[in-house]
């Protein structure tokens, strides 16, 4: 296996975000709200934490990640540059994984914009003789990139299925709102005991939770690589497909 | 390896070969039971009508289609199984020509380079020569008028030197004098290679080909010899298609 060839496509992906308005706009928005979102509110959690702030990024994601990645499939397939793809000697293996770390890199760019919380955190409790612990930052941080890259992974899958961006994209929204909202006390209250534990097991947000808290959590790890492999193996066996 | 053992090995040695090949889509078979071989440096005109089964069968030759039955080798090797092998080295133009509109002419010609795994980076300027698109080598794909998005496909087919071109109705749409050129192109570039190229234009098979088959509602109806003199493969095609 060669790398050359899927660095070619991964340079291609990129630059289509970096040579498009519409990439720029995604991310800033991204990062004008996750900013927003939590300055708002930053004097009434009292505490010097970033956890407010990485249980808000789920529901931003919910939106920002299948925007990102709707058009990775679906362009291809209605535009018939699948075709062109299909016909390099390159690997469909290849494929999803180049365009798969390229739309990681974007939504990294978009949580780099998020940077300027714990710079400005940084200062802020500075001031009071408090102090931010460096290593839950990172590791929160982790989880996030974790939990997009999963994310990232599902609308990948639901981008190979149609030729249509807005489907893809909606399919991907509901997806992951209730894989967001399985963990919540909301869905605990209509359900019985051991399926709500059950669909809480699933939902990305319990698993994160620990990271979030500066804990790196195998199980949460293991669960999310697995997350992100069945997927990326689903679009790649569509891509494969010969019919 | 003697001589004599070179020379047998290059007679037997077929491009491509398709043997009893079906295709179905559902219950509609979009070829039926064809066959037909290549061997190097023939120019072979894939002649029939609208939906005769000439794209199916080139994207069977590819790998882009699982064939229903039947057997097909290329290069003496599986195109399903030894997809990157086989695919290093074919050139290929699709049907409509589809492209990365968003990229420049150079950028898309990069691209296609580096996922071809080529070293030698003059080849790109070689082909821009060659194909008379040195003046739009930094506009944008979208940009472009139909010929030179058709003469750019055709680079980007013709980059890293293939033994075997398939150009998928290379003149559909251009107007007759674009047409000219692309023809007088593809007589240019067609040296030491082979070349299978569909249309359904009787002129063009006349200009460029060595050898004519005729496909009929997914049948080969007629495998031979150009029929010599003007008019000659009308005639011949009027015979064997079926009204």
């Amino acid at each position: 296996m060669t790398y050359r060839n899927m660095f070619a496509l991964y340079k291609k992906e990129l630059q289509f975000y970096l040579n498009n308005p519409i990439g720029y706009i995604v991310i800033v928005l991204f990062g004008v709200f996750a900013n927003f979102l939590f300055v708002k509110d930053i004097f009434l959690y009292g505490s010097a934490s970033l956890r407010p702030f990485f249980d808000i990024l789920p529901w931003l994601m919910m939106v920002f990640v299948p925007a990102v990645a709707m058009r990775t499939f679906s362009e291809e397939k209605k535009n018939n540059t699948i075709e062109i793809l299909l016909s390099l000697p390159i690997s469909e293996t290849q494929i999803v994984l180049a365009k798969f770390f390229a739309l990681l890199t974007i939504v990294a760019v978009g949580l780099l914009l998020t940077l300027s919380l714990p710079v400005s955190l940084y200062f802020l409790v500075t001031t009071t003789g408090s102090r931010i612990y460096i290593p839950e930052l990172l590791i929160g941080y982790l989880g996030q990139i974790f939990m997009a890259a999963a994310f990232l992974s599902l609308s990948m899958f639901y981008s190979s299925q149609t030729k249509n961006q807005i489907i893809a994209f909606l399919a991907s929204v509901i997806t992951i709102f209730f894989l967001i909202i399985f963990s919540t006390d909301f869905v605990a209250s209509f359900l019985p005991f051991i399926i709500q534990t059950g669909l809480a097991y699933l939902s990305p947000i319990t698993q994160v939770g620990a990271l979030s808290k500066g804990v790196v959590d195998i199980r949460a790890v293991y669960y999310f690589l697995s997350f992100i492999i069945v997927f990326l193996f689903l679009t790649i066996i569509d891509v494969e497909r010969r019919d | 390896m003697t001589n004599a053992l070179k020379n047998a090995k290059t007679f037997t040695f077929n491009m491509i070969l398709l043997k009893s090949v079906s295709k179905w889509f559902g219950s509609q078979a979009a070829v039926d039971e064809i066959g037909f071989e290549a061997k190097k440096g023939e120019i072979i005109g894939f002649l029939g009508p609208n939906g005769a089964g000439k794209t199916t069968t080139m994207r069977l030759i590819l790998g882009l289609l699982r064939p229903t039955s039947g057997k097909i080798l290329v290069f003496n090797e599986d195109p399903l199984h030894k997809r990157l092998n086989v695919l290093a080295n074919i050139g290929y133009l699709p049907e409509n020509n589809p492209l990365y509109g968003e990229m420049k002419v150079w950028e898309y010609l990069q691209f296609i380079s580096d996922v071809k795994n080529l070293k030698n980076p003059t080849d790109i300027t070689d082909l821009a020569v060659q194909l008379d698109i040195e003046e739009v080598l930094e506009k944008k794909i979208e940009e472009l008028s139909r010929g030179f998005k058709q003469r750019v496909g055709l680079a980007a087919a013709l980059l890293g030197d293939p033994d075997l071109l398939i150009l998928d109705e290379p003149t559909s749409g251009l107007d007759p004098i674009e047409q000219d050129k692309i023809k007088d192109l593809i007589k240019k570039i067609s040296k030491n290679k082979t070349v299978i190229f569909s249309t359904h234009i009787l002129s063009e098979v006349e200009d460029i080909a060595s050898r004519l088959i005729i496909i009929d509602r997914g049948s080969i109806v007629y495998d031979g010899k150009k029929p010599k003199g003007r008019g000659g493969v009308e005639k011949l095609f009027k015979k064997s298609v079926k009204k």
